[in-house]
């Protein structure tokens, strides 16, 4: 590997721990500060499919999330509003990001792949996990990184409750 | 096939009148909580009703099928190479293994995982291996087919079947009243409605009855529990999208009922933003309405969501909405998993199809912000029918009694109520507790 792929893969992974952390401490503002004006949230339903007859998630069919930075803010601005039922109180909430790897793709963006591993625990005993791995789309900003889109493929056929935290 | 009538059970003398009495706005949180009660719930009702099975536009081609559940037991639909939709139980009659564990896709045979028994996409029965020397040949193998739902109808593309063999037609069922709201957004779509990817799936931690009498028409709850979405600016006023409750025989209720003229002036107002193009095509489906069934249906031109009872609820407003179906599958009296389906138009113009899709997953969906607030309120009520002392209260359903049949709108059929009330669930635990204690409902 070269010393310029070290640093990047470095820059990556130091990225995504700042983000994960921002979210498990409900510093929601900072964490959408991290993304573009024209970024892309994507979360297609995961399918159970016969061997041979999968198919990828498709653009354009209806998905978990599918939303622009506007769409974003409102949900930020809805968690102030006091009756976001789902999330009053909030949620507590740690992430696990995993397996890593930054890729420089050809138009100067960013390529990183990780596994996601979040674990929720709601009022009294409601506990789960979600469990997927993202795909994000990094730009290199004046003084930091902006995600541009963020793919997040769930391993769940059936989810384990709505969501209402930011994965 | 033959198969015993899953229906000769007697109602437990709880569920009768002294826990569910609808005429006094009155219902026992028992039936909330109770696994007798639930246990009744699956025989009485969800093996009586016509229940939602898919859509024509998933099943296509000869050997095409998609899984579903009825109440607790899980099917399989199939097209069969005669064409015909079968919905046959998903379980193997050697000794019960799950014959087809996927959503959906394109089968000839179904073959058992465990001993390899293999049926056709029909349902019999047509290799059992080492038949001769494992059986001596004296397996009869024309009795052991999977067992085939005896009752199969659709309407308009959608699939219904019934486990109860002398059940009234499905539409009959469904209901001329009911239908003349059902029909607007099936008929108005210009291109026809067609399944909008996968279904999605997830778990409320909830008795299913909470989310079935909620997409009823209970219109009261938006300004609270949804409120949260009218100070963002998501929703305009809610006293200006609807004006309107309406239930139907079969225990059928829905929401969001727009006066007459008010549902098309709102979409052409919303219209506006979207240029000319959205605007033709608010037009066009309106008129599509007007032609195809009445001019008093074109007036109303959408509403909002509505349930079929027992657990099918639907969502639409107007044309900026796709046409969501959600099945509450019961998984125990405290747990529901919900699947929910997206259709749309696939004659409308592709930025509208393209909002109308976002601004579902954004609303009631699994991630959507009405969708998780719906959940918490289902969640936390069922909890709250646990406790010994809890458990012996009653739900409070009297609001509107007494004042049933004041709405004078001749056009539109059904029994009509304002927006605020709860006569949809007073009329949801009447044919509830009919199908519970009554042998002929
Ligand atoms: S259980 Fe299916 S073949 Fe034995
Ligand atoms: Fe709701």
């Amino acid at each position: 590997m070269t010393s310029q792929l070290v640093d990047l893969q470095r820059e990556a992974e130091l990225f995504l721990y700042r983000e994960a952390k921002m979210l498990d401490n409900n510093r929601f503002d900072e964490w959408l500060d991290l993304f573009t004006d024209d970024a892309r949230y994507w979360m297609p339903i995961t399918e159970s499919r016969e061997v041979g007859q999968e198919r990828g998630p498709v653009a354009g069919e209806w998905a978990l999330i599918e939303e622009d930075k506007r769409f974003l803010l409102k949900r930020n601005e809805r968690l102030k509003t006091g009756l976001a039922h789902s999330e009053q109180p909030r949620s507590r909430t740690r992430r696990f990001v995993t397996n890593i790897v930054a890729t420089e793709n050809e138009d100067g963006t960013v390529g990183v792949e990780s596994n996601l591993l979040v674990f929720q625990s709601r009022r009294g005993s409601s506990e789960q996990f979600f469990v997927g791995c993202r795909q994000d789309r990094l730009t290199r900003g004046e003084d930091d990184w902006k995600i541009a889109e963020r793919v997040i493929l769930l391993d769940h056929r059936v989810l384990p409750r709505a969501i209402s935290i930011y994965l | 096939m033959t198969m015993t009538d899953p229906r000769p059970m007697v109602a437990p003398a709880r569920t009768s009148t002294d826990l569910v009495r609808p005429d006094e706005g009155m219902i026992s949180r028992e039936i909330f909580r109770d696994p007798a009660i639930y246990d009744q719930e699956l025989q009485r009702i969800f093996t009586r009703t016509w229940l939602y099975i898919g859509h024509d536009s998933q099943l296509r081609k000869p050997g095409d099928y998609l899984t579903n559940v009825m109440g607790e037991d899980p099917v399989i639909a199939t097209r069969g190479s005669d064409g015909k939709v079968r919905v046959l139980l998903n379980s193997c009659r050697h000794r019960g293994m799950t014959i087809c564990s996927t959503d959906q896709g394109n089968a000839k045979f179904f073959r058992c995982p465990y001993h390899g028994w293999t049926y056709s996409s029909e349902g019999p029965l047509v290799g059992v291996p080492r038949s001769a020397d494992a059986y001596r040949n004296e397996l009869d193998k024309t009795r052991l087919g999977l067992v085939e739902v005896p009752r199969v109808e659709t309407y308009k593309g959608f699939i219904f079947a019934s486990w109860d063999a002398a059940a009234i037609p499905l539409i009959d069922y469904l209901g001329r009243d009911q239908l003349w709201y059902l029909d607007i957004p099936i008929e108005g779509a210009l291109g026809g409605l067609e399944v909008l990817g996968p279904t999605m799936k997830y778990v409320i931690p909830a008795n299913w009855k909470l989310a079935a009498e909620n997409f009823a028409g209970d219109d009261y709850h938006v300004l609270y529990t949804h409120g949260s979405a009218f100070q963002i600016g998501f929703l305009p006023d809610y006293d200006t999208l609807a004006d309107y409750i309406a239930y139907f025989d079969h225990g059928h209720g829905m929401g969001d009922i727009p006066k007459p003229g008010r549902g098309l002036a709102n979409d052409l107002m919303m219209a506006e933003h979207f240029g000319p193009e959205a605007v033709d095509y608010v037009k066009a489906y309106n008129q599509r309405i007007a032609d195809r069934l009445s001019p008093e249906q074109a007036a109303v031109h959408g509403i909002g969501q509505g349930n079929v009872f027992p657990n099918l609820s639907w969502i639409k407003f107007g044309c900026f909405h796709v046409f969501g179906l959600y099945q509450w599958h019961p998984k125990g009296p405290g747990e529901l998993e919900v699947w929910q389906t997206t259709f749309y138009d696939t004659g409308a113009p592709q930025h509208v199809k393209d909002y109308a899709r976002s601004q579902m997953s954004q609303e009631n969906a699994a991630a959507g912000i009405f969708g998780q607030d719906d959940g918490e309120n289902f969640e936390k009520i069922t909890e709250s029918a646990r406790g010994a002392v809890s458990r012996t209260l009653d739900f409070n359903y009297t609001m509107g009694m007494g004042h049933e049949g004041e709405i004078d709108e001749p056009t539109l059929p059904g029994r009509l109520g304002p927006h605020y009330s709860e006569q949809n669930h007073r009329n949801f635990y009447r044919y509830w507790r009919q199908l519970m204690t009554e042998d002929r409902a």
